[in-house]
């Protein structure tokens, strides 16, 4: 159930993936389309890349004093009557959020790459519980049992007509017209049809604000929306990279996101500060309104407080997901998530999956980085990717964590 | 079947430790176009090339054999094998494309020319001339790197260089921005020969009317920033450059720092970007020899691929 890299065999994947034609176009479409789009948005909007370069400084310095925000996030969740947990692996974290689900559930998700570093989807199921994707993406990804092909487009690699089969194969639902419009409201009738009995919601994080205990997402599907007010119960994994100093700091960070990711203005930003309550009656608050009674958050160290003693591999700590590098790539555009882990891909990808999961097998992946920077170069916080990356292939070479 | 990367990896090691290139090639292949020039052995500005020109033809026909092996189903297989017969890789490679040396060969010439022209005269190294170590530092084999950047460094030292003039991108930006963080003390000037072209005020007295694409190699556009120098050249004589759509600090890989270790995805990136530029011009013009090398192992008979030397010194116009 741990997930692990097999570098060779993760090779055969991307060879596979060279021959795939359709991925092959897709890919490149995706890439285009996203590259224009985001050219357009920092053409129109100058002050995106200087709100950037403050993202960039805010990250740095809360990385730089981790440990302490980890302690206020904490005092400040508490506060907020939400339930903080530290899962320092992803077999604590699994066995926190299990004991807090239980079994025979039904659970829902939005999109969580925190989610997917623990095989969650797998383990909650494994456990007697009913789940289900509810991102468009992610859940096409479920119905067709692959990882996600990238950190904000997860079926970036799907097209219409194998949607189609996907919908109908494996759920057997006639979708009435091939439109990707049919497609879409095929899969939102099904899925609200378990958002509304859902028991619990589990969400990721695009930040934490440890001043206020604040969890804020960025979306334009409102599925993230739906999952973290709908169920009674509701679980937000945030990965202690996330944490930020203050509330303003974690909004900022969420547009910074999505302006990168190529959608701007955001469809949606939710801010969630504890679980829902009202003080209407004698002005005595009670929890539990009309959205979660109890909010659990669980801070998900693994590998990453090791990864901060390390200058270069530190540095990727400061990371957002916007997954522009990848879209950047010259070899990401050819092999999707493939080039990665089991969970993450492309040149951020490797080098979360050095520091999640095994740095030795992700630096012989990085021997497919061309050292081009133009990761370095369209990173909106500066993060020196194709330096890591040559770094993670000296481990590979050596077969251990070299001196820096 | 994919190649093992670090099984490419330990033979460049093995190749290095035994011949100080990165693929067997004969020591006077290195400077052997020099030789009618009659430069001094000694002095400054003095010229090294890191012998990345000399190398390509013998890479080229290298990645042809590491292709094959790759296209079968054997290669993990065989690629250990090699490490103890290395003779079955190394055999494959004694043979350089000649027409390809003569080319690499006339380049570096052309470029002594230009300098010449400018006012600039330079010194060579001779055997001197040693490779970069470039392929080292980009594979992580960090100790051999720095042992050779030491012997570089030393050799350009002893011969009287106090500035360096470099010829392509991988060697201008390991000398210049990767060797002082291995080498105490480094305090080599070093330069491009594009920007040495452009400050001493390049005027040939010829001009060149044509039409071209311009490919910027990564490391010149952003890691060394030298976009404007061989923009403001070409123009000096004439030549109409146009921009493909992704150009100057964003340019894109031609695939060629992967050649080796995965030829078919090198080609795939080298066809993107190929397809790119002639949706420009026909006539590409390339500023670094690996460049050169992929692009044109996937461009047909019809595009015509030009060094930026050959085309400053209206060699080829």
């Amino acid at each position: 159930m741990t997930l692990k890299l097999d570098s060779l065999r993760a090779l055969d994947e991307i060879y596979k993936a060279l021959d795939d034609n359709i991925l092959q176009a897709a890919l490149s479409r995706a890439s285009y389309n996203n590259q224009v789009k985001v050219t357009e948005i920092l053409a129109s909007r100058p002050e995106i890349a200087s709100l950037a370069i403050e993202v960039r400084e805010i990250k740095r310095r809360s990385i730089m004093k981790l440990e302490e925000l980890i302690d206020q996030a904490i005092s400040s969740l508490k506060a907020a009557k939400a339930n903080p947990y530290y899962a320092s692996s992803v077999e604590d974290a699994r066995s926190i959020i299990g004991r807090i689900v239980g079994s025979n559930k039904l659970v829902i998700l939005s999109k969580s790459m925190a989610a997917a570093e623990l095989d969650l989807r797998s383990y909650l199921e494994s456990q007697g519980n009913e789940v289900w994707e509810t991102d468009l993406g992610e859940f096409l990804i479920q119905l067709e049992g692959v990882k996600p092909m990238h950190t904000i487009a997860p079926a970036v690699h799907m097209t219409r007509e194998k949607a189609l089969i996907l919908l109908k194969g494996k759920l057997k639902i006639d979708v009435k017209e091939d439109t990707i419009e049919s497609i879409a409201n095929t899969a939102r009738e099904f899925l609200r049809s378990k958002i509304i009995r859902a028991d619990i919601g589990i969400t990721g994080a695009n930040a934490l604000a440890a001043d206020t205990g604040t969890i804020v997402t960025v979306e334009n599907e409102s599925n993230i929306r739906l999952v973290s007010s709908i169920p009674p119960v509701t679980i937000a994994i945030v990965p202690i990279d996330k944490i930020v100093p203050t509330l303003l700091d974690a909004v900022k960070v969420a547009i910074i996101q999505a302006a990168y990711a190529g959608l701007y203005p955001p469809t949606y930003i939710n801010i969630v500060t504890g679980p829902s309550s009202t003080a209407d009656i004698e002005q005595t608050r009670v929890y539990g309104a009309q959205g979660p009674k109890e909010l659990h958050v669980i801070l998900l160290d693994n590998g990453r407080l090791n990864a901060k003693s390390n200058p270069l591999l530190g540095e990727q700590l400061y990371c957002i997901r916007c997954g522009r590098c990848s879209f950047e790539c010259p070899v990401w555009v050819h092999t999707a998530n493939y080039w990665g882990g089991p969970v993450y891909g492309g040149p951020m990808g490797i080098i979360w999956t050095a520091i999640t999961i095994d740095p030795i097998e992700a630096g012989k992946l990085a021997y497919l980085c061309l050292q081009c920077g133009r990761c370095d170069e369209s990173c909106p916080v500066g993060i020196r990717l194709s330096y890591i990356l040559r770094y993670l292939k000296t481990i590979a070479i050596s077969g251990s964590m070299s001196k820096l | 079947m994919p190649l093992n990367p670090l099984e490419v990896v330990r033979l460049i090691e093995d190749n290095m430790k035994r011949y100080g290139f990165p693929f067997p090639i004969p020591a006077d292949a290195i400077y052997s176009w020099a030789k009618p020039l009659g430069l001094p052995a000694r002095g400054s500005p003095m010229l090294y090339t890191g012998a990345l020109y000399q190398l390509m033809p013998y890479i080229a026909s290298i990645v042809e054999s590491l292709a094959k092996i790759e296209g079968s189903s054997v290669s993990v297989m065989a690629l250990r094998v090699s490490r103890f017969l290395p003779g079955f890789l190394t055999g494959l490679v004694v043979k350089p494309r000649g027409e390809f040396q003569v080319y690499s060969e006339s380049i570096l010439r052309s470029i002594v020319k230009l300098l010449k022209t400018s006012g600039v005269n330079v010194a060579y190294p001779y055997e001197g001339d040693l490779y970069s170590g470039v392929l080292l530092y980009d594979l992580g084999l960090d100790e051999l790197f720095r042992e050779q950047a030491l012997k570089v460094y030393k050799a350009l030292k002893e011969r009287g260089a106090t500035t360096v003039i470099t010829v392509d991108p991988h060697t201008t930006h390991i000398l210049r921005s990767i060797y002082p963080r291995y080498i105490d003390g480094f305090d080599l000037e070093v330069k491009s020969y594009l920007e040495v072209l452009a400050e001493s005020g390049f005027k040939p007295g010829y001009s060149i009317h044509r039409d071209v694409v311009i490919h910027d190699p990564c490391l010149y556009a952003r890691f060394e920033n030298i976009v404007d120098q061989p923009r403001n050249l070409l123009a000096s004589i004439g030549v109409k450059y146009l921009e493909p759509r992704r150009t100057r600090r964003m340019t894109y890989c031609c695939g060629g720092p992967i050649e080796g270790l995965a030829p078919k995805m090198a080609k795939a990136i080298a066809s993107s970007r190929l397809k790119e530029l002639v949706e420009k011009s026909k006539s590409i013009v390339t500023l670094c020899p690996i460049c050169y090398s992929n692009l044109k192992a996937v461009a047909g008979d019809d595009i015509e691929i030009i060094d930026i030397a050959l085309l400053l010194s209206g060699e080829k116009s």
